[in-house]
């Protein structure tokens, strides 16, 4: 589904990503670790053209998305949810309208039917009760599953989470938590940077750890956790264990 | 007594012998006139020139129109605008036969959108680029983007700052006498000229100045005051 050549990307001298090569097949889990400035969210934000890659392709569903054009882009970025560190949720709109904003504008679905998502949507994460409401007024698990809402009404082929709980309350990291598990369950494709080795422990397919721009180390999360090759993983896994 | 009764007779000397007090309610109707239109124009023009400097900040686009707005914005915020009215009127305007409020109103809208670009401008880069990710994510292009979620923001931001470029424009107004507009300013200054006294048309066109302003500005603290109000719902 997403396949990553030879991937880099610098900010001026700053060498972020030094060449990564990967490939995501449909329905896998793919939970990324891997200490801050391993370039992890960068990797990420590349995946759905966020950040122009230096250089490298990056193919998804067969279309190489970097030589693609700004419309292409958008198109492509419809199937590819993202849920941010931060949920980005628009503050001047109601929770609503946060959800049914982007299919209606672009055209995807009339405002009856955009209506009915977000209602069958709210439902599923458990908030049909806000609705009306404006993100302000929400607390920051409330957000964050509103901003997984969000993406959910664009029916995205695969959803891109970068670090969802980091910015939220240690008592409301598990109603999210459990969300994404309801979504792997579902069979969605997940791209997943987070500190939560539990959530990585029990829902990956795979873990990935990152350092210093290289994917250093991959494997099922049994092994990943039992048997961490490098010294750098063992010493990185030592501190968030 | 003799103060009260000397204050009675330049009262009725300067505003109401000869209708003296429509020199100031047709000045004012004028300066609010030029005002009004003024800001249509400022708003418009200022409008398109923040979302021009913004878009090419942020994508790098319409390198040529940018370069254009900074020239625009460097000569106008450059130089005062009784200047600016003067080389309107007696240089551009200078060989056509044109309504004089048109020259002013022209004048300071082309002046007022500089000020109010740059407002503008600050309003879009104050609205956090996370909202920009978000709407890109989501695959709305960059116009649907900047009219759906970053303007709308922004121009809640900027509120209070274009009430007041507004609520200056209305004072700077009170050059137009350059180019013998009778405005509020003028119509006191002829009385003056008049009555040969400067105290009483000259302070009453300062309270009038001073009521409209004081208006404006309650008028916007009642609206910051919503503002704030529904940021904390």
């Amino acid at each position: 589904m997403i396949n990553v050549k030879d991937l880099h990307k610098s900010f001026g001298d700053l060498h972020i990503l030094k060449g990564i090569n990967e490939t995501i097949e449909k329905g896998e889990k793919v939970v990324i670790v891997g200490p801050s400035g391993s370039g992890k969210s960068t990797f990420l934000r590349c995946l759905n053209l966020l950040e122009t890659p230096t250089s490298g392709d990056i193919f998804f569903e067969g279309t190489n998305i970097t030589k693609a054009s700004t419309k292409e882009v958008n198109l492509l970025r419809q199937k590819m949810g993202m849920v941010f560190q931060h949920f980005n949720l628009f503050p001047h709109l109601t929770i609503k309208k946060n959800i049914t904003l982007a299919p209606v504008k672009l055209g995807l679905m009339t405002k009856e039917e955009a209506d009915a998502t977000a209602d069958r949507l709210l439902k599923k994460v458990g908030l049909a009760d806000k609705a009306e409401q404006y993100p302000p007024q929400l607390s920051g698990g409330q957000k964050q599953r509103i901003a997984i809402a969000r993406s959910l009404a664009m029916n995205p082929d695969v959803m891109l989470f970068d670090e969802p709980t980091s910015a939220l309350d240690p008592e409301m990291v598990g109603e999210v938590l459990n969300l994404m598990k309801e979504l792997a369950d579902d069979g969605m494709t997940m791209v997943v940077v987070t500190h939560e080795m539990g959530f990585a422990r029990e829902v990956a397919s795979r873990v990935l750890s990152m350092d210093d721009g290289y994917i250093v180390e991959q494997n099922t999360p049994k092994e990943f956790f039992a048997n961490p090759d490098s010294p750098r993983l063992r010493e990185f896994l030592s501190k968030v264990l | 007594m003799d103060f009260f009764s000397d204050f009675a007779e330049k009262f009725y000397d300067n505003f109401i012998k000869d209708d003296r007090w429509r020199y100031l309610t047709d000045g004012l109707m004028n300066t609010l006139l030029i005002t009004l239109f003024a800001v249509i124009i400022g708003l418009l023009l200022g409008f398109i020139i923040a979302i021009i400097r913004a878009t090419h900040d942020k994508t790098g686009k319409l390198k040529v129109l940018n370069l254009i707005s900074k020239v625009y914005l460097t000569v106008i915020r450059g130089t005062p605008v009784v200047v600016q009215l003067l080389i309107i009127y007696f240089v551009i305007f200078a060989s056509v036969n044109i309504d004089k409020l048109f020259v002013a109103v022209l004048a300071f809208g082309l002046n007022s959108a500089a000020y109010v670009a740059e407002i503008v401008r600050s309003g879009i880069m104050s609205v956090d680029k996370g909202q920009f990710e978000a709407g890109s994510s989501l695959g709305l292009g960059y116009n649907q983007t900047m009219i759906t979620i970053i303007l709308p923001q922004a121009f809640k931001n900027i509120l209070p700052a274009l009430a007041n470029e507004f609520i200056v424009l209305l004072k700077e107004t009170s050059v137009s006498g350059y180019i013998a507009i009778a405005d509020l300013t003028k119509g006191g200054d002829i009385i003056r000229s008049q009555t040969y006294e400067a105290f009483m048309p000259l302070i009453a066109v300062a309270l009038i100045y001073l009521v409209i302003v004081m208006f404006l500005t309650f008028l916007v603290g009642k609206l910051e005051r919503r503002l704030a109000k529904n940021d904390k719902r």
